[in-house]
């Protein structure tokens, strides 16, 4: 009984409890005078059995308790630290188990020494020996990397990663743009690498814009915490940003105020608008079946792109030339007032009523979308957002619009970008998109086009290779279907209230408690390899968050996208260097 | 007021009266000579507070000792007679109170177990584990004898572990008279229950005077266990007359003057060692250190169900040999 304490694989730290029940999945370890053990260690326990090879029980300590051995009242706390009441202090730790080697699931022995997991054995307790490729997420609290099973992320075995916590402490955006990193940087997609994208949508602040500027804060001890995960602490090399066109800009400058350099507008002409038939995007409840007016909303679309021809940006409809998204607006409306044209529009039996609810939405979407939807600028110019022949990380920036325009924006660039993965019918080259605000998007009740492209993602995503980086403060009110799709779970700091809600069942009872105090950059993430959810802190951004920080900007962000496409290119020319280009 | 004066005795009813007094006293006036007049004349004797200036020592040492009977046997002999006999478990153990540093630590503690008979044919019970050997016992060796029997090993067992946990400057307080642990220095018997009445009427009219933080002058007992003894009252709410007294006793070796030091010494001592009516069924006499020890001790002595039952498979397993 002793002497298996030389020999273990780590340091022994106490030994099983018989005051508590040890069971399979939980026990208690009385912890030695003169060791301790924190929430998190992972610590292996051995089983002994007849006639068959010894288990291994490995768990992570989920619970700590101390408490005064000998003291029957509370008041004997005095009375002890006063000297005159003998009392010994013992420490416990319960221990959720993680891996039971081989898989007989006996309890361990009350009496049996626990170690410390180091080395393999913490590996194999946390299962990182079974996984193939592994994307580092950052230290656990023992200061040793944890790790992300990349199956569970690029779609082999499972896709999509839902993050929730508390705006501001949470670091939610954080930690979604340091799994990025660290998917293209860590080398485990292997030459996917180079061809996978990530789409991110800024939606607060300009947070997000600096992705490729190195952080003018990082510091050596940062340095080594990326390092110590196998990562050079770096920027984001390939990114590109995109901004909507300034309010009432003719010109089309993006609307940013702290990047002056390398972004580009994004935008969509009248004819794509009505061509693509994107109408539907422009209302929050589009697909609500309980809404009259939505079969209007799909008439007047179809009739758009029937009838709407392209010119010279703008559209003409009906020998009227339309120049603005605000005019489109008017000529629908005119043409749904006029009793003639009414049943081209909307359809026969459609009531008065329902046509004038349309309108009074379509009318109130003018201010918001206006410069969004245009008909002034060169159809030419490049202006729409393509993640296969933009850089590795594009940058959609929203945090200026109004919450129609932001839901305009994502619905369809999310849709143009799914639909062209479902096209490619390839997963590979695999795409990231992240997306803040969830809930917003896919809200649990109700229905709408932009939930539905969500939907899709996360049903039919992990096939195509669109991997979504959900974000929210309350999963609770995010769409079920989403977040139960998602292989990867991440909890920062929780709402009280938002804790107790089933959606963190994975949480077990002790995390859910910390989880209400976790401190930013403090994770629990849980994936389907490991039954308990691990707890790490990922290390400091080393790209710049905030202008604040922003060091050097890369070179070719002085380039804007006019002046990198080049204007003196011959169509056809790119086909190969070797040919003669005339 | 008229009429005797009412109050509830502090201890549990089940432990008895601190006091195991007869009307007006402890019970039998004890025929031991007592000699009054160490510390001051008998004529003079009042009541002694503690001496400014003594601190108490640094490092305090309890001693006790618990036993239990784990089972009652009877010995079948060859020649058809029975003898009775206990398998009894105690244990001793000491408390180290490190007033400077506050704590109190079990610096030592141990256990026995004896099978205790007079049957001259008896052998040592192992069940699993555990070891009852075997203690004969003299004479007839009566079932109601044979609890006190386990007493001496006990004492034994007692001077072996506080042996162990001596250090310079301490203070040794014993549980209990000090009979066979004279010799230790620096030692005090702590008697809760008074049996014995020594001091005449006049002289315990003192005793019963005393206020709490309060000792007796030291007198000597001529008894054969006899020695430097006082009274001594604990921290108590106004009570009865004799409630948290307790008696003290140190080796009769010592000088006159040695007895009276340690007198003064126990005065500052023991008081804030005094444990509270609601937490302890023999409050105030029950020291807090040693309830402490004895709920660690039988702790250790291991359940008694267990021990029970262990006891009857082993000793049935000895039967069916038969």
């Amino acid at each position: 009984m002793t002497d298996d304490l030389l020999d273990g694989p780590g340091e022994a730290v106490g030994r099983v409890l018989g005051t508590a029940d040890a069971t399979p999945l939980t026990f208690w370890t009385a912890v030695s005078p003169g060791s301790y053990l924190q929430l998190d260690d992972v610590v292996v326990t051995r089983r002994e059995l007849p006639d068959r090879e010894p288990v291994t029980i490995a768990g992570v300590v989920t619970q700590v308790r101390a408490r005064h051995e000998g003291a029957q009242f509370d008041s004997d706390v005095f009375a002890i630290a006063d000297g005159t009441l003998p009392a010994q202090v013992q420490e416990a730790a319960e221990v959720t188990t993680t891996r039971v080697d081989p898989e007989l699931y006996v309890p361990p022995t009350p009496g049996a020494a626990v170690f410390r997991a180091e080395g393999d054995a913490r590996a194999r307790a946390l299962h990182f020996d079974r996984m193939e490729r592994r994307i580092p997420m950052g230290m656990g609290r023992d200061g040793v990397p944890v790790y992300l099973n990349a199956d569970f992320l690029d779609g082999t075995r499972g896709a999509h990663v839902s993050i929730s916590g508390i705006s501001g402490v949470a670091t939610k955006t954080s930690f979604a743009t340091f799994l990025l990193y660290s998917v293209f940087r860590s080398g485990v997609l292997g030459g996917d690498a180079v061809n996978a994208k990530a789409l991110i949508f800024n939606v607060k602040g300009e947070d997000l814009l600096f992705l490729d500027h190195p952080n003018a804060r990082l510091d050596d001890p940062t340095r080594a915490a990326y390092a110590k995960l196998g990562l050079d602490a770096g920027a984001f090399p390939d990114v590109r940003v995109y901004a909507p066109p300034r309010v009432g800009d003719s010109s089309g400058t993006p609307d940013v105020s702290s990047r002056l350099t390398g972004v580009d507008s994004f935008y969509w002409t009248l004819s794509e608008f009505c061509a693509d038939r994107l109408l539907p995007y422009v209302f929050a409840d589009a697909d609500d079946e309980r809404q009259q007016y939505t079969m209007v909303v799909h008439s007047v679309a179809a009739h758009l792109a029937r009838y709407a021809q392209p010119a010279d940006g703008g559209v003409s409809i009906d020998g009227v030339r339309l120049g603005s998204y605000a005019d489109l607006v008017d000529h629908v409306v005119e043409q749904l007032n006029d009793d003639e044209t009414r049943g081209d529009w909307a359809g026969g039996a459609v009531g008065l009523g329902t046509v004038n609810a349309f309108a009074r939405r379509l009318i109130g979407s003018k201010k918001d979308l206006g410069r969004l939807i245009r008909g002034d600028l060169a159809t030419r110019r490049p202006h729409s957002i393509n993640t296969a022949e933009s850089a590795q990380v594009t940058v959609v920036d929203l945090h200026n619009l109004p919450d129609r325009a932001q839901r305009f924006v994502v619905g369809v660039t999310l849709k143009s970008e799914f639909e062209r993965k479902e096209k490619a019918g390839t997963a590979k080259p695999l795409l990231f998109v992240v997306l803040d605000e969830l809930n917003k998007y896919a809200p649990r009740e109700g229905s709408s086009p932009i939930k539905e492209v969500l939907l899709d993602i996360a049903e039919r995503g992990r096939s195509l290779g669109v991997i979504l980086v959900g974000a929210q403060q309350t999963a609770s009110e995010v769409e079920r279907r989403i977040v139960t799709n998602s292989a990867i779970r991440v909890v920062g700091r929780l709402d009280p209230a938002e804790a107790s809600r089933p959606e963190y069942g994975f949480l077990p009872p002790a995390q859910r408690q910390r989880a209400l105090l976790a401190k930013p950059g403090t994770m629990f993430v849980n994936q389907p390899d490991i039954p308990v959810p691990l707890c790490l802190e990922f290390p400091f951004p080393a790209w710049a968050t905030r202008v604040s920080e922003a060091g050097r900007p890369p070179s070719q962000t002085l380039r804007s996208i006019t002046q990198s496409a080049d204007p003196f290119a011959v169509v056809g020319s790119g086909s190969s260097d070797d040919d003669i280009p005339f | 007021m008229t009429g005797p004066r009412l109050f509830v005795d502090a201890w549990d009813p089940s432990y008895g009266a601190s006091f195991e007094a007869a009307p007006g006293g402890p019970a039998a006036p004890s025929s031991a000579q007592v000699d009054a007049d160490v510390e001051l004349p008998a004529v003079d004797w009042r009541a002694i507070g503690p001496r400014p200036g003594l601190r108490a020592p640094d490092v305090v040492l309890l001693v006790d000792g618990v036993r239990r009977i784990d089972a009652s046997v009877w010995t079948a002999e060859d020649d058809g007679a029975s003898y009775p006999g206990v398998a009894a478990s105690y244990a001793a153990g000491v408390v180290r109170c490190d007033l400077e540093r506050g704590a109190a630590e079990l610096a030592g503690a141990k256990v026995g177990r004896g099978l205790f008979t007079a049957s001259p044919s008896a052998e040592e019970v192992i069940c699993g584990r555990v070891r009852y050997p075997v203690h004969r016992v003299g004479g007839a060796g009566e079932l109601s004898k044979l609890p006190t029997a386990v007493q001496a090993p006990l004492t034994a067992l007692e001077v072996e572990v506080s042996d162990a946990a001596r250090t310079d400057g301490d203070l040794l307080v014993v549980d209990g008279p000090l009979r066979a642990r004279r010799q230790l220095p620096r030692t005090l018997g702590y008697i809760k229950t008074q049996h014995s009445q020594y001091l005449d009427a006049r002289l315990t009219a003192v005793v019963t005077g005393l206020r709490p933080g309060e000792r007796s002058p030291v007198f000597r007992l001529g008894t054969a266990w006899g020695g430097w003894s006082w009274y001594l009252r604990l921290p108590v709410a106004a009570g009865a007359p004799w409630a948290g007294i307790v008696r003290l006793e140190c080796s009769a070796e010592l000088p006159p003057q040695e007895a009276i030091a340690l007198a003064d010494l126990s005065l500052v001592t023991l008081p804030r060692f005094a444990s509270s009516p609601y937490k302890d069924p023999r409050a105030p006499q029950n020291l807090v250190p040693i309830a402490g020890l004895e709920r660690r001790l039988r702790a250790l002595l291991g359940d008694a169900r267990l021990l029970h039952r262990a006891l009857t498979v082993a000793t049935r397993g000895r039967g069916a040999r038969r």
